[in-house]
């Protein structure tokens, strides 16, 4: 039975500073390795900078142990100059081989080109991620929001005790919002979060109550040591709360509304 | 979406005025006048001294807290205590960092927390 002809074609990611997509479809079979091999080096002679290089394989077929070692060879040369080799696409057959011969353990698997990219801009251009939220002022919506970002972070990389500080975070401004704010479903809280590898922020704005906003002016005021709670505090102390867990906290208070503005850099 | 939250009670042996309720799941805005109104029945049982364990109990905000403060104030009050035991790392944290661990009776372990009840 003949074997279906490999091609292969490189193309940069537009959008990109050091990242290249390898297009590989057909049978990369005992037979192909020099053409593989041929690839790596033109990738090492045309592009002198470190490479992400991600090899789309949702048009391969089969891999042969020699091929994979021919990856593994070219991984390890980009490695060397500071770029990394991983692969897209993968069919669930393929996959279920190469993890059998171990290759989960040195390569990176991505579902597709798309979460790829998105992996190298995170991780080599520090790109960040944006989360846009709006929802009416429903305390009962709190706990999935706080949990949804919280995810988020822990899926980005941050670990527990950040995660967890996050939620806090997020748990008390949307409290606050609510408590502050004026009701109904019209009277929708917009979130919009910014993580990055370094840090994370949170825009919460809500429209405020104008009955409510004596109460709001006086939870802003500085007081001589808000780090001490009394028994007679049933009422939580959300505002002192976030300052503490926060680096940056700044609200912003007028008739239209009220915007909080939260920065958390990242600690683990 | 309620967070989830579930107090399950148990007798202490040889305290007849006593409880321990363990705390499983999220403790915040959503389900805290759930659990104060469970405490409030047990102290109107004439259960005034306390134990709540908190092994299960995954997370805590600020209203919560406040929540827990209260039972301590009303556990005085009526001559009892409200003790905390097994708080894990980051519930521990937010008490902490806030400055309730003073105004908390707080125990890294069950039995140091009966065996301190009067």
């Amino acid at each position: 039975m003949q074997s279906k002809e490999l091609h292969i074609e490189i193309n940069e990611v537009s959008g990109t500073q050091n990242a290249v997509i390898i297009n590989f479809s057909g049978e990369l079979c005992s037979l192909c390795i020099s053409k593989i091999s041929d690839t790596f080096d033109k990738i090492d002679f045309n592009f002198t900078s470190n490479k992400f290089v991600i090899a789309e394989m949702s048009e391969v077929t089969m891999i042969s142990s020699a091929a994979l070692g021919e990856f593994m060879g070219g991984r390890k040369r980009l490695i060397e100059k500071g770029g990394e080799l991983v692969f897209a696409g993968l069919n669930i057959e393929l996959r279920t081989k190469l993890n059998l011969m171990g290759a989960n353990k040195v390569f990176r698997f991505y579902n597709d080109q798309r979460s790829a990219i998105s992996a190298y801009k995170w991780e080599y251009e520090k790109h960040p991620e944006h989360l846009h939220l709006s929802f009416p002022p429903y305390l009962k919506l709190v706990p999935p929001i706080r949990s949804l970002v919280s995810r988020v972070a822990r899926q980005k990389g941050y670990g527990n005790r950040d995660a967890f500080r996050i939620e806090t975070i997020i748990d008390e401004v949307c409290n606050n919002a609510i408590e502050h704010g004026l009701e109904g479903q019209n009277n929708k809280i917009d979130m919009k979060v910014t993580i990055d590898p370094g840090k994370i922020e949170f825009v919460v704005t809500s429209i405020s109550d104008p009955e409510k906003m004596y109460a709001l002016r006086a939870l802003l005021k500085p007081e001589e040591d808000a780090t001490k709670w009394r028994t007679d505090d049933k009422r939580g102390r959300g505002l002192d709360l976030i300052k503490m867990l926060s680096n940056e906290l700044s609200v912003e208070c007028n008739e239209a509304g009220t915007s909080v503005h939260v920065k958390k850099l990242r600690e683990e | 979406m309620e967070s989830q939250i579930e107090l399950l009670y148990e007798d202490i042996p040889g305290k007849s005025n006593a409880r321990l309720i363990r705390f499983v799941g999220d403790l915040d805005a959503t389900n805290v006048e759930t659990v104060l109104e469970k405490v409030c029945t047990l102290f109107s049982e004439g259960f005034i001294n306390l134990i709540a364990d908190f092994k299960k109990l995954r997370y805590v905000n600020s209203t919560g807290l406040g929540i827990l403060l209260h039972f301590s104030k009303s556990a005085k009050e009526k001559g009892g205590s409200f003790k905390i035991a097994n708080v894990n790392e980051n519930v521990y944290e937010i008490i902490e960092i806030i400055g309730a661990t003073a105004l908390l009776e707080i125990y890294d372990e069950l039995d140091e927390a009966v065996a301190a009840l009067r």
